[in-house]
């Protein structure tokens, strides 16, 4: 590991300065995915700014309005148990439960959370050279790549590692971020893309912006997560799915499914959730939306099981909400 | 004092000496009865471990002690053109370097040497620094300048043995001997046969994943030398460190008290203590050099992926026949001397049966090498044999247990001679018959998408029978307490407080009044490595012929002091009582006091095992499973096991065992594999993120029922191993369970939800029907 400056600044605006000035920093708050990148020789920031003590960077969940607020530093742990999210947004809760370890969900924020680095284990063997650290094609795609992506949007075929990411997702969240040029407010989905040769990443968040908050409706009507996993707790989604609906005189009148585990960002099966806007709920129409939430996977060598299992849970994630 | 007789025979290369140490005392029969052995004792370091204060190699701190680490081939195959580590030697904190420029040419494993120009599987050592942290250690690293020849590799053992592969080793790529056993006409067998059955089946690299890494600390004091090294032999790492370093034998003390889990890939010497050791010589300081996680699964060892062809013959009433199994085992780029995978082991044994013929194949690849992984061989080969016994019991429509129990074996079929205990694996198949029966009647509580299943595997074990000689000593303090010391080592399963329970017992005194000591060949006698489940069984009997010495010795004492006969005395807790009456007793602390300075001591020794007889050790197992059939979610519920390990000493420290075996057995059978990239030569999941050993949420309800028959036969304690043998049956009873479940079976280990959901697709299946 490289040696690196460590800076606490006091304000955004001081953090947002230092990180605008050495494009080699890092942002530093819970550091459970920060870490493992700087001891996997994957990353060697010159200095480390840590955000933990911004006076403007909060790890609260508020109520505002018919908002809910939730500070970019909210811990996993307090999105699993706080009483606003279990009445709100259960999806999420449920999410943040069973992502990682109650050690790690201690540590883990919400902001570092959706900017974490895929898991790929051709992409963090720094040995191992791939498309997204800059090389020339990427291996998985005729290795092993049982844990890897079924869309096929992007030269590399890892997958998004977040489970929250799905569920904020599905009620529709905004992100707040703050950048040398000021805040912007854009829609979550926004944040995610497909990395392209020219931006070998998964976010598009700008180089010295920051998360500063998400924000979802507080609207009533049921959600969940489901997750499927190599063994029953702490490993990443093989597939993750939320879903929401609303529903009005017997029929869906709303619906979000979005998949984890499936693509290189947190995948929203809109031709999914259009099979269901209008139909009265019914095991037919489960299964239909279940297939056209895969429709266009194209799965690789090795990770063709996913799509049964996706459709799977897909189909209970919509049995259990509207149940 | 042992006494032995030494014999003499001709041998080829002249005469040969034999030496058999006699223990002088008779084996406790079953109905004698016990106050110490047998409970549930606490152990003895518990406190010492729970509050942190237990001492492991890692927590050594010298003065001036520096870090080691060590930079490992990133090739599957290469040669070193050139290496430069001068940037490395002047780095900030470096002490020293060491590397194939300057350590002699020194042979190691069977095949290999310290540092070789030539480097054969990913994690290969190549040089190492030790400097004033690991971090600057692990700078240093990067300052060492190697120019890599890639070259050809071979991965499995496919590629290994086609036409033209490129060689591990310039001799070729057959790792060893290749062993073939038959007994009777194997032809016959299957011309006699009315039901047939020949499956394939491959298991997995499964990485020991102990969670103290392997690994020591070195301190030179002149030109003595000593180590505290994480192995479950301090004996044998004496010897090979002393070897390699051309030192005295009396110049190297190894010490290793506590173990944070070893499951065989700590019975052989690894390259880490001679590493350390010429790095704390070359800086004058003490150096401990601790693997990370990487190494560790790349380079310390892992239990040898198997492809096993198997194909049994039956009569309809379910006798066998014949039993053919061809084995090829991957055992990596060097044969360590530690890999002992004898995977053709059970087939021969485990069933009455006249036929048979195993061919056991080791191939070299280019991975980290093979080494034991608890009860090798045996879990490998019970996956496949277990399942094929089930695929027959279902094809005659016999129940597992009864077409089990009319293969029988009550003897060695091998050498011809009895067990010491025939009966052992019937007790178990009687303990855990009415487990599967009940498991049956909850079986149909699943539903459509969420089956259940139970299944049975019953498995043997070549070991558990103690490995003799190993010797003990025990001297009596003035107060009445007694120290006993070993030689042996506490491989993590409780060693101290098993073995003192035996003291305890055969001295009548209390737990309290026993101290034991181990792990430290300063200061105890030799014992043998703690590998097959030996340790119990071997230095266990050991201690009860010293205890029985320096029983005789105070009761000599205290027939003098109490004026009478030593016959009419015995001890009881602490007490030497007269025709076992109260009062006129005598404690042992008058004794001791009595006759200070002087002291009593008394040694004993391990006498050889039953001549006439072979010593094995038992199991059974029934597992319930769910499957969710859509995403192919496997949940184990529940498993019941019995075993026959001789008489239980601790029923906490065997159902300790009992657990840990299960857990890994659970890990074998769903979740754990090195996964490697075959064509670019990549090992993807060394670490604990993607290799996944089984969470708590992953294990089962487990319910061990007690046999607890003594083997009298067998030793003087009636004692036999249970370390490895729970672990066996575990993976085939899962795998059994879920073709109860779905009607289809899995020939490939670990079953994934992959090859769930594939097998209910119809790929990869048996031919058996569905239920």
């Amino acid at each position: 590991m490289k040696p690196f400056a460590y800076a606490s600044p006091h304000s955004l605006d001081d953090a947002v300065a230092l990180l605008a000035n050495d494009q080699d920093a890092k942002f530093l708050a819970g550091g459970t995915d920060l870490l493992t990148l700087l001891k996997g020789d994957l990353l060697a920031p010159s200095q480390l700014i840590d955000i933990k003590r911004l006076a403007e960077l909060d790890d609260q969940i508020t109520l505002a309005g018919d908002m809910v607020r939730i500070g970019a530093l909210t811990s996993l742990s307090d999105l699993e148990t706080h009483p606003l999210v279990a009445e709100h947004a259960p999806a999420l809760a449920e999410a943040a439960a069973v992502a990682a370890t109650p050690q790690l969900r201690n540590m883990a924020t919400i902001g570092g959370n959706l900017l974490q680095r895929p898991r790929c284990w051709y992409f963090r063997d720094p040995e191992i050279p791939c498309w997204l650290k800059g090389g020339d094609s990427c291996p998985a795609r005729t290795g092993e790549n049982q844990h890897h992506a079924v869309f096929d949007l992007s030269p590399c075929v890892a997958v998004h590692p977040s489970d929250p990411a799905s569920a904020l997702l599905a009620h529709d969240a905004t992100v707040e971020m703050r950048g040398a040029q000021g805040s912007r407010t854009v829609p979550l989905a926004e944040l995610f893309a497909p990395p392209t040769d020219g931006r070998r990443i998964e976010t598009t968040l700008q180089p010295g912006e920051i998360i500063t908050a998400l924000t979802l409706p507080a609207v009533a009507g049921r959600s969940t997560y489901l997750k499927a996993m190599d063994r029953k707790t702490w490993a990443f989604a093989l597939v993750g799915v939320a879903a929401r609906v609303k529903q009005d005189s017997g029929r869906i009148s709303e619906a979000r499914v979005v998949l984890s585990g499936v693509a290189n960002v947190p995948w929203r099966a809109t031709a999914a959730e259009q099979v269901l806007v209008g139909q009265k709920p019914s095991s037919e129409v489960l299964r239909a939306a279940a297939d056209a939430a895969l429709s266009g996977a194209e799965p690789l060598t090795k990770n063709g099981y996913k799509l049964p299992i996706a459709q799977a849970l897909v189909r209970r994630a919509l049995e259990a909400t509207l149940g | 004092m042992p006494a032995f007789k030494i014999s003499t025979k001709e041998g080829k290369d002249g005469v040969e000496l034999e030496l058999i140490e006699e223990e002088g005392v008779t084996a406790w029969a079953a109905t004698t009865p016990m106050s110490v052995v047998g409970k549930p004792h606490p152990r003895l370091e518990g406190r010492e471990k729970v509050s942190g204060r237990a001492r492991y190699a890692s927590d050594v701190r010298l003065p001036g002690q520096l870090y080691a680490r060590v930079l490992r081939s990133p090739y599957p195959h290469a040669r070193i053109a050139s290496i430069d580590t001068s940037k490395a030697e002047a780095a900030p904190g470096v002490h020293a370097v060491i590397s194939v420029l300057n350590v002699p040419d020194m042979p190691w494993f069977k095949d290999g040497k310290l540092f070789d120009r030539t480097l054969r599987y990913i994690g290969d050592e190549v040089a190492a620094v030790a400097a004033e942290s690991e971090e600057q250690a692990e700078d240093a690293l990067h300052l060492i300048e190697v120019t890599y020849e890639p070259l050809p590799y071979v991965m499995t053992a496919e590629a290994a043995l086609a036409d033209g592969a490129p060689k591990v080793h310039p001799e070729g790529n057959i790792g060893g001997e290749v062993v073939e056993y038959e007994r009777g006409d194997l032809d016959a067998g299957f011309r006699q046969a009315e039901v047939m059955v020949e499956r394939t089946f491959t298991t997995q690299a499964a990485l020991h994943n102990s969670l103290e890494a392997h690994g020591c600390t070195a301190s030179w004091e002149g030109d003595h030398l000593t180590i505290w090294s994480s192995t479950q032999a301090v004996w044998v790492v004496r010897d090979q460190v002393a070897e390699k370093l051309e030192l005295p034998q009396h110049h190297v003390r190894v010490i290793k008290q506590h173990m944070g889990g070893g499951f065989g890939a700590k019975q052989i010497p690894w390259k880490p203590d001679v590493i350390a050791s010429l790095l704390s010589r070359n800086a004058g300081r003490p150096v401990q050099l601790i693997l990370d996680r990487r190494a560790e699964n790349l380079a310390s060892g892992n239990r040898n992926p198997t492809r096993q062809t198997v194909r049994i013959g039956a009569k309809r009433d379910g006798t066998l026949t014949a039993i053919e199994a061809i084995i090829t085992q991957e055992i990596g780029a060097y044969r360590t001397g530690g890999e002992a995978s004898n995977v053709s082991g059970t087939y021969k044994s485990l069933y009455r049966c006249p036929n048979v013929h195993t061919k056991q194949t080791p191939v070299y690849i280019n991975t980290g090498p093979a080494v034991a992984f608890r009860a090798p061989g045996y879990v490998e080969a019970a996956f496949a044999l277990e399942q094929v016994m089930d695929e027959l019991a279902h094809r005659l429509e016999l129940d597992p247990v009864t077409l089990r129990e009319r293969n029988y074996a009550d003897h060695d079929q091998e050498s011809g001679k009895p067990y010491s205990l025939p009966e052992g694996l019937q007790l178990a198949y009687d303990q855990v018959a009415p487990a599967l029966a009940e498991m049956r009647q909850e079986r149909n509580r699943g539903s459509e998408t969420r089956r259940r299943g139970v299944g049975f595997a019953a498995h043997d074990w070549m070991g558990g029978h103690g490995d003799p000689p190993g010797y003990a000593q025990i001297e009596l303090n003035a107060d009445g307490t007694v120290n006993v010391i070993t030689g042996t080592q506490d491989i993590g399963s409780g060693t101290r407080t098993g073995l003192a329970q035996v003291a305890a017992e055969e001295l009548g005194l209390p737990m309290a009044a026993i101290s034991l000591q181990l792990g430290d060949t300063a200061v105890g006698p030799y014992s043998p490595v703690s590998s097959g489940s030996a340790t119990q069984a071997t230095i266990g009997p050991a201690i009860r012929a010293a205890a029985a010495d320096l029983k005789r010795q105070i009761l000599d004492v205290a027939a003098a002091l109490l004026e009478t006969r030593a016959e009419r005395l015995s001890i009881e807790d602490g007490q030497v009582l007269v025709d076992g009456k109260r009062p006129g007793e005598v404690s042992l602390a008058e004794v001791a006091d009595k006759i200070k300075p002087h002291m009593l001591r008394a040694e004993g020794a391990r006498g050889p095992n039953p001549e006439d007889l072979i010593i094995r050790t038992f199991g059974a197992q029934c597992a319930a499973i769910e499957v969710d059939t859509e995403t192919g979610e496997i949940t184990v519920q529940r498993v019941v096991t019995a075993h026959d390990c001789g008489r239980i000493v601790n029923p906490t420290l065997v159902d300790s065992q009992i657990i840990g075996g299960i857990v890994q057995g659970v890990g074998f059978a769903l979740t754990e594999e090195r996964i490697t990239d075959d064509a670019r030569g990549y090992v993807l999941n060394p670490n604990l993120e993607n290799y996944h050993v089984p969470t708590v949420k992953d294990i089962p309800a487990i319910e061990h029922r007690h046999i607890g028959v003594p083997d009298s036969k067998a030793n003087s304690t009636g004692v036999k191993g249970i370390g490895e043998p729970p672990l066996i049956p575990t993976g085939p009873a899962i795998a059994n369970a879920l073709h109860d479940a779905l009607g289809v079976r899995i020939h490939e280990a670990p079953l994934t939800r992959e090859r769930v959901l594939a097998a209910l697709d119809g790929r990869n299946t048996t031919g058996e029907e569905p239920r």
